[in-house]
């Protein structure tokens, strides 16, 4: 933008313009380019079909009433309209927010602490490392399938409580009870995978830090909260940004946990397992609303950039130093890894 | 350094081979015939693991006997990705199978479409008419009256029943008593209270009330949108249903458990729950759960009369490239010896009545207690009602099953939750143009 706008850049364009045109003749031409950007083409070519087409085409989809594959009928905004106005879509969106704070929150304190723990002098660090990120790969819906019988009424989970002297709970038939089924289960399929981003932080401290904390008679806690938790904030920022983008897409496991021939896949009791993602691929998918669900997945778009941009505030409002670019560098390569 | 060359170089061969196939795919949409069969000697057809005979398909493959040149070969899809799949292939006009197998409420979700299949009337079906069972091949129609599905199999109802619990209980127990004890469901909640009070380890009637909402609904020839597209939900043949199951709820009989979830099973095979208001292939499924309880059940008519739950469709697609080829294999496939053959195989319950007739399906079952299960189904099959299902049956009724759901699970108030159902389904019903 700057070269443009600077009238020193203008004379330096026009010299580029009969350079090119001698490189255009020069020997090999232009068909010098022509392997390199054969050799970069798959990417912007796969991209181009399977990434930028879908969205353009879902954005005019969201305007649109079309059931897959007869005509399509214009409905403009009001497919919007009716969104704002559709309570099973705020419920989702509120279920969504509601399972995202409860596995969250205790999910990045968890990894934190395994990361610490970790990071402390262990013997087969490199075993609970692979065990920690085991869950992070196994078949989703197998998981959900396992977690499905722990949290029945007569599963692992109540028999345990039961044990304990207490009352069963009802895991998959109450509203909070499905909550934390689903929270648990996306705690356990994240924990793993946080504390070893936060484990790659904490090795990058110095080792002095740690070594002035026990010189001070610092124990355990004291060092992970007032040591490692300050030096580790772009890293856990870094986490919780990500595991926002996650957390409101949560599918999965409410997809598996309520499917039911008779009831749809409508969230469970309640609808208390019913996240914005799986309203969409019911609607979309199972009951071939097309428009609609494309308008939820842009109104999700706009929800979770909303989010991204709250977070971003809050780093760069905290971190003007040096911490900032570190910090955006893991994003994008986080977003580079996940393909958004 | 040599390793990373090495997987770099094959990066690259994988993605430029990648883009030859996104290519390749592109210029496919173009294909004039759109068939997925387009090139070769064989018909393609679509279906579901379980849905037709493995055996039948295999003979298929090299040949279908009587006509000579004529291969069709199955492509199993998952059940839960067909219809997306078969819907995806009709908007890209690419690669779509000659013939598909359809569920019978997806069956209706083609109706605004109904052009993309062919019209089996103008392929001679009206001949073949009297082998199938009539309520089954008028659902085959679309309301302007274009056939686009042929039958295939049937899901007649019944009422499944614990004889031994039934009997403890003082209840009548042998199948035809209990059918004329239980003429009606009001009869058979009266019988659930007996049960539920007499019978030891107090078994629940039910294991959850959407089946019995399901099993009166199916009853009734209207469902929740008529043939004018009109919402008819909110009306009395619902309104009963529901009543009738909030009912069963109130007086304590049913488990409040969801079917299929390793609650139910541990309920099945523990004798919690003493009947099941279901189809005929929901057997498999009850044996293979509560293996502990064969001999005990019986099966018998329900109250109020059968109906029909479930079943499926063959179509056509307009690309299939041999109409005539493909409508011989059909009736080949699914005439009555088939279907016969596609039952001892695969428990599809035969859609012509000729089959029921024979020998061979009237093997006694272990687990009914050496009760011929044909004797309940076969008439079952016969009395089914003309059910009229819309393409939005699914958005309309979702509400109604979600609420009675809450009322049960949660407690919600009836009256709160079917004026909350009436009105989920309306509003949605509106946006998709129903009246």
């Amino acid at each position: 933008m700057a070269t443009v706008l600077d009238p020193a850049g203008a004379p330096a364009a026009d010299e580029r313009r009969p350079d090119r045109r001698s490189r255009s003749t020069a020997p090999g031409g232009r068909r010098r380019h022509v392997p390199p950007l054969l050799a970069i083409s798959p990417f912007y070519v796969l991209f181009a079909v399977f990434g930028v087409f879908p969205v353009v085409f879902s954005l005019y989809l969201s305007f649109q009433d079309w059931d897959g594959i007869g005509d399509m009928r214009f409905v403009g905004l009001q497919q919007y309209g009716w969104l704002l106005q559709d309570s099973v879509f705020w419920h989702s969106v509120l279920n969504t927010f509601e399972i995202w704070f409860l596995s969250t929150v205790p999910m990045l304190f968890l990894a934190l602490v395994l990361a610490f723990l970790l990071h402390s002098q262990v013997r087969f660090t490199g075993a609970y490392r692979v065990a920690y990120f085991i869950p992070n790969v196994t078949s989703m819906v197998a998981m959900t399938i396992v977690f499905g019988s722990v949290f029945a009424q007569s599963g692992l989970a109540n028999s345990a409580l039961r044990a304990i002297g207490l009352d069963g709970i009802g895991w998959l038939s109450s509203e909070w009870g499905i909550k934390s089924s689903v929270s648990i289960m996306i705690i356990w399929r994240w924990v793993g995978y946080n504390a070893l981003i936060f484990l790659a932080g904490l090795q990058a401290i110095p080792t002095e830090h740690f070594e002035a904390a026990r010189v001070d008679g610092a124990n355990s806690w004291q060092t992970l909260f007032r040591v490692v938790v300050p030096q580790l904030r772009p890293v856990i920022l870094f986490a919780a940004v990500t595991s926002t983008i996650n957390g409101l897409q949560i599918f999965t496991e409410s997809q598996v946990l309520f499917q039911s021939t008779d009831v749809g896949t409508t969230g469970g009791p309640g609808q208390e397992g019913m996240t914005i993602v799986l309203y969409l691929w019911q609607k979309a998918f199972k009951e071939h609303q097309f428009g609609y669900g494309a308008a939820m997945g842009w109104l999700l778009f706009a929800i979770i950039a909303v989010f991204t941009i709250i977070n971003w505030r809050l780093v760069s409002g905290s971190d003007r130093d040096d911490r900032r670019p570190g910090l955006a560098g893991l994003l994008r390569r986080k977003g580079a890894r996940n393909g958004r | 350094m040599e390793h990373r060359t090495l997987s770099r170089r094959r990066l690259l061969g994988v993605s430029l081979g990648g883009v030859g196939g996104a290519l390749l795919g592109l210029s496919g949409c173009g294909a004039s015939s759109g068939s997925a069969s387009a090139g070769t000697d064989h018909l393609s057809l679509w279906y579901w693991k379980g849905s037709l005979s493995d055996k039948l398909l295999a003979t298929a493959r090299r040949g279908v006997p009587g006509r000579p040149g004529l291969k069709v070969r199955g492509s199993q899809i998952p059940d839960s990705d067909i219809d997306s799949k078969v819907r995806t292939s009709l908007a890209a006009r690419a690669y779509v199978p000659d013939i598909t197998v359809a569920n019978s409420d997806n069956l209706a979700t083609f109706f605004p479409d109904e052009n993309e299949f062919l019209d089996l009337r103008e392929l001679g079906a009206e001949k073949v008419r009297d082998r199938y069972l009539d309520w089954k091949w008028k659902s085959c129609f679309t309301p302007s009256g274009r056939m686009i599905g042929f039958p295939l199999d049937a899901g007649p109802t019944a009422l499944y029943y614990r004889r031994d619990l039934f009997r403890q209980a003082g209840l009548a127990y042998e199948p035809k008593d209990v059918a004329e004890a239980a003429p009606t469901w009001e009869k058979f909640i009266a019988a659930g209270k007996t049960l539920r009070a007499k019978a030891p380890g107090r078994p629940y009637l039910v294991s959850n009330i959407g089946n019995v909402f399901q099993q009166i609904l199916l009853q009734s020839t209207r469902q929740f949108v008529d043939a004018d597209n009109r919402f008819i939900g909110d009306q009395q043949h619902v309104r009963r249903a529901w009543d009738l199951s909030v009912e069963i709820l109130r007086q304590g009989l049913s488990a409040r458990i969801t079917d299929g979830t390793p609650d139910y099973n541990s309920a099945m095979s523990g004798s919690r729950v003493a009947t099941m208001t279901t189809a005929v292939w929901a057997i498999y499924g009850l044996k293979d759960s509560a293996p502990k309880t064969s001999g005990a059940w019986r099966l018998t008519t329900l109250p109020d009369g059968p109906g029909n739950y479930g079943g499926s469709y063959m179509t056509l697609t307009r690309y299939c490239r041999d109409p005539e080829a493909g409508f011989a294999f059909l009736t080949w496939l699914l005439s009555p010896e088939n279907q016969l053959k596609s039952y001892q195989e695969m428990a599809l319950f035969p859609t012509t009545p000729a089959s029921y007739a024979d020998p061979a399906m009237h093997t006694p079952d272990p687990f009914f207690g050496g009760q011929q299960p044909i004797d309940v189904f076969g008439p079952a099959a016969e009395k089914a009602p003309v059910v009229y299902f819309s393409p939005y049956e699914e958005s309309a009724n979702i509400p109604f099953f979600q609420e009675l759901t809450n009322v049960e699970m949660l407690g919600k108030n009836p009256e709160r939750a079917w004026r909350d159902a009436v009105n989920t389904a309306a509003t949605t019903l509106s946006r998709l143009g129903v009246s």
